[in-house]
């Protein structure tokens, strides 16, 4: 379990700090997500794809639900996901990192801040249609196109 | 939304759990039966691992890694107990093992728990079968006496004997079945004490309309105290309210002398 905990808790310790903002936050969010992974070590199966994209994905989705001050809105085998990265070793994972931020830099600017307040700050589409005053179906257009061009970009 | 795909759009929505809670029910509903939405939500989330992984890298806070191993191994008593917590070994050191050691970690701590939180559950299982082994024998042993109960009292060869108090002078009882339509009365009884040569006991008849009472006849008992009057000449058509017996002089009397020795009422139409 230490093993899990050293190769991967950096990951989701920056991810839920990019979201929280909060080091104490991030850290009990980091704790909370390794120790359900110690309870119930079956609810990451190798079929839900890269175990470091899983916990990346579990870091952000509790960092929101801390966020908004509420309880977990899915438990910890709610979530699958289709990625082969390959986060395992962190030379890995800055390569990857590297280039998904490259990315990210590339996409249209509406494209970023939509999927920056999405991703990161946990508002809803509606939200951010209200705060940047773009109609709703434009803004989830921006979002939906964001990751496919993302996702295009990295299985290329 | 069960019938069509749901948009990606909305996907993606719930895999940012952005999705109004009226709309969620409805899409997990969906997913439950779709395929092919669950495999288009299953990329959405690979594309999210994507945007996370772009987050700038952060050192762990100081002491964060002790903290997480302190939390396990309190959670590892707390379930196991405290002779089974070190059963549970947790790495305190950074071990240098294959990338995928993890798994078969995992896999025996998770054996290890489950093995002790099934002998807890046999260990209950076995206590509650004894318990329920000890209530069963109680009833069975309750149904036997109660079976023995009923096998006595409706047996043909069981002997029937009311017992009553020894050296207890038995007490006199008459019983009277009378027709007034035709006057007719069978009267018998018992355990009557015997009488002086000069004496006799007499019947009455008491009438409902509170006439006087009506002589129903003479009669002696024999040696055992038994005495019986059938058939006494009797008016037809009188109602009676009561009978009784009295002693008279050897040739009787027209009206009964007190005391009553013995006397029943009659009982009300429907008793």
């Amino acid at each position: 379990m230490t093993e899990l905990f050293d190769r991967y808790s950096g990951l989701v310790y920056s991810v839920a700090l990019r979201v929280l903002n909060d080091p104490g936050q991030a850290e009990d969010v980091m704790q909370e997500i390794f120790f359900q992974v110690w309870r119930n070590p079956n609810a990451f199966v190798a079929g839900r794809g890269s175990l470091g994209a899983w916990l990346a994905v579990m870091a952000r989705n509790r960092a929101i639900d801390s966020l908004r001050r509420r309880r977990p809105t899915d438990s910890v085998d709610d979530v699958v996901l289709a990625s082969s990265c390959d986060l395992g070793s962190e030379v890995a994972r800055n390569r990857l990192m590297e280039k998904v931020r490259g990315v990210l830099k590339d996409l249209p600017m509406e494209q970023q801040k939509s999927v920056e307040m999405a991703f990161f700050e946990g508002l809803s589409h509606s939200e951010i249609a209200a705060r940047t005053g773009d109609p709703l179906g434009t803004v989830k257009t921006r979002i939906r196109s964001a990751l496919m061009t993302l996702r295009k970009a990295i299985s290329a | 939304m069960q019938d069509e795909h749901i948009a990606q759009e909305d996907l993606i929505l719930f895999a940012m759990q952005a999705m109004r809670s009226h709309e969620l029910a409805a899409v997990r509903l969906h997913l439950d039966r779709c395929a092919e939405c669950r495999r288009v939500l299953a990329e959405v989330n690979g594309d999210l691992a994507l945007v996370a992984v772009s987050v700038e890298p952060k050192s762990l806070p100081e002491g964060a890694r002790q903290r997480f191993v302190q939390r396990l191994a309190a959670d590892a008593s707390r379930v196991s107990g405290a002779g089974a917590a070190g059963a549970i070994s947790i790495e305190t050191k950074r071990p240098a093992r294959r990338a995928a050691m993890w798994i078969g970690w995992l896999a025996t701590a998770a054996s290890l728990l489950f093995a002790l939180s099934l002998e807890q559950k046999v260990h209950m299982l076995n206590d509650q079968l004894a318990q329920q082994q000890q209530a069963a024998a109680q009833q069975a042993a309750a149904n036997a006496r109660a079976q023995q109960v009923l096998d006595v009292l409706t047996a043909p060869a069981s002997k029937r004997v009311l017992l009553t108090a020894a050296n207890v002078k038995p007490t006199p009882t008459g019983r009277a079945v009378y027709l007034a339509d035709n006057g007719g009365l069978v009267f018998q009884a018992n355990d009557l004490g015997q009488l002086a040569a000069d004496k006799t006991y007499e019947l009455w008849v008491i009438p409902a309309n509170g006439q006087a009472a009506i002589p129903a006849g003479l009669f002696r008992p024999d040696a055992a105290g038994s005495a019986s009057v059938v058939l006494p000449p009797l008016p037809k058509g009188v109602p009676a309210k009561a009978f009784g017996v009295t002693i008279e002089k050897a040739e009787g009397s027209a009206t009964p002398t007190a005391p009553i020795i013995l006397v029943g009422a009659v009982p009300a139409a429907g008793e």
